[in-house]
């Protein structure tokens, strides 16, 4: 089964300019893309390409201009209310978690807005696994405010994680956060996918994000995908012309996969 | 309905919690309380005396200052939810709150009950105690107390509706401070916060009881001095204007919020 499927999806928007005159701007540009359960894709592309616009679709959360648009089998715009309890979002710069009060408190909020049973083994089980996987319960009892910023991103992922979503969608989970917890979440991450076959949908400007992750790169710039290929493949687009002689290029000799985003972002 | 109901109380809870985080704001409420009340202890003591009277509006100087205390307890008490309303449409933080199962108006009006009642609770505790010190006790009636309470939550659920309002206007007005200060402002002198509405001229309180704002503050306040006699009666007019004034904001929100919906717009990349 499809975790994502879209078809020629795009998003105008109508922007004021001066009292009467209106201007269409395109955020997304018709993109098809078919993500399948399971596999973790890295979405990216550079500021204003079309990202969060797309995440916003795909949750739900905005009504796409044309074209369709299928998330776990359903219509996110339509059936929002069905599909938020099959997905986890987490969007880097802001929180679902209680400031003021301890990670526990969310989860329990959490709990009760998704009717999970509290007192059901099932619950128990998954909210032990988390704290001893996100290595949570050291600061469990600690109002978030007092966290670093790693431990509360990891307390952030573990709240989105609660009811078992089947789609994990991360807006730049790591930004702002320092070296050492940023690649423990990247392991996380990693590993959620691998063993519990979540499917995890990142956008992230940190190439380090997408080569511990993802599996597939989707590249998008003035909301078009440009680049749709696994990580070696896209290290391919950086390959010197004159090395092009039909043979598989030795890995070693290709570009980082930053150089070589850096220059598709750059090119016009 | 129940689950729904379940989930609401629940974020009223922890919302509440999230406000005894810091007892500090709650002592700075205190200290604002009794340097207000006490300057309304003087103001209407010169009123009291220049007019003469013992009783105006049917209160005494010591009912006069025990209607303030209540009334700012319940104008303090208000939660910045129109700001916060404000905040989450303009920084695109109400993404996170749209992803879940959960209503965005109905999240944030249980959000707020919680947090006001229990602002409004301790405000309350404090304004007693400066009450008490400043003209001593009055003679309250447990039902009067009782009907108060109701009357106090509807008006807490309308006030909330109202910030509601102002904060989803966001989506059209550039800046809602201006409608912020619009709407304080007509609760604070039309609600009757500062003076009860008695002491309006006739043809402006015949005015303002077709209009929600005596509803938030003057309606169940008014309760307490109140006639015995006439008690189930008023308590019982209040409540139908209370939940008229309910159905018709409940309605504007649900319009606002759909129209609101279909203006999301994407923020960031």
């Amino acid at each position: 089964m499809f975790a994502v499927h879209t078809e020629d999806l795009r998003k105008e928007f109508t922007l004021k300019k001066g009292l009467f005159e209106r201007r269409t701007a395109v955020a997304v540009d018709n993109i098809s893309l078919t993500v399948k359960e399971g596999q973790a894709v890295a979405f990216i592309g550079p500021n204003g390409a079309g990202k969060s616009t797309t995440i916003k679709m795909l949750t739900g959360i905005l009504k796409p201009s044309s074209g369709k648009a299928q998330v776990l089998g359903l219509d996110p715009w339509r059936q929002r209310s069905r599909l938020v309890r099959q997905i986890g979002a987490v969007f880097g710069q802001r929180s679902q978690l209680w400031l003021h009060l301890p990670p526990k408190d969310s989860f329990e909020l959490l709990a009760e807005i998704y009717s999970l049973d509290k007192k059901s083994k099932q619950y128990k089980s998954r909210l032990e696994m988390l704290i001893e996987r996100f290595e949570l319960a050291a600061f469990l009892n600690t109002p978030v405010r007092k966290l670093s910023l790693g431990e509360r991103m990891r307390a952030e992922i573990a709240a989105s994680l609660l009811h078992r979503p089947r789609l994990l969608l991360l807006d730049e989970p790591t930004i702002g956060i320092d070296v050492v917890a940023r690649q423990r979440l990247r392991e996380l991450l990693a590993q959620w996918n691998r063993e519990e076959g979540l499917t995890v949908f990142l956008t992230s400007h940190d190439t380090g994000d997408i080569e511990a992750v993802a599996d597939r790169v989707i590249l998008i710039n003035h909301g078009r995908v440009i680049i749709d290929d696994t990580i070696d493949g896209v290290r391919h687009y950086g390959a010197p012309k004159s090395a092009d002689t039909g043979e598989p290029p030795d890995m070693q000799s290709l570009p980082a996969l930053e150089k070589v985003l850096s220059d598709l972002f750059t090119a016009k | 309905m129940l689950k729904t109901a379940q989930k609401l109380i629940a974020v009223a809870k922890i919302s509440a919690r999230a406000n005894l985080a810091y007892p500090g704001e709650v002592l700075g409420r205190g200290t604002f309380l009794l340097v207000v009340l006490y300057i309304f202890l003087k103001l209407w003591q010169a009123t009291y005396s220049e007019s003469g009277q013992s009783k105006l509006a049917g209160l005494s100087l010591a009912e006069m200052l025990w209607y303030l205390t209540i009334t700012e307890s319940m104008w303090m008490s208000a939660p910045k939810l129109a700001q916060q309303v404000d905040e989450d449409v303009r920084t695109g933080s109400l993404a996170v709150k749209l992803i879940r199962p959960l209503s965005y108006p109905l999240y944030c009006l249980s959000a707020n009950m919680g947090e006001r009642l229990v602002r409004f609770s301790f405000n309350l505790a404090l304004g007693a105690c400066i009450a008490l010190a400043l003209v001593g006790p009055i003679h309250l009636r447990a039902e009067a107390l009782l009907m108060l309470a109701l009357s106090v939550c509807l008006a807490f659920l309308l006030d909330g509706l109202g910030h509601l309002i102002v904060g989803l206007s966001a989506f059209w007005l550039e800046d809602t401070s201006g409608l912020y200060l619009i709407y304080t402002r007509l609760t604070m002198i039309l609600g009757g916060m500062l003076i009860p509405l008695d002491l309006f001229p006739g043809w402006l309180k015949n005015l303002v009881v077709y209009l929600p704002f005596p509803y938030l503050v003057w309606g169940p306040v008014h309760l307490l001095s109140t006639p015995q006699a006439e008690l189930a009666a008023s308590f019982l007019e209040l409540a139908i204007r209370q939940l008229a004034c309910l159905v018709a904001l409940s309605a504007l929100v649900a319009l606002l919020w759909q129209r609101a919906l279909r203006r999301v717009s994407a923020h960031g990349g």
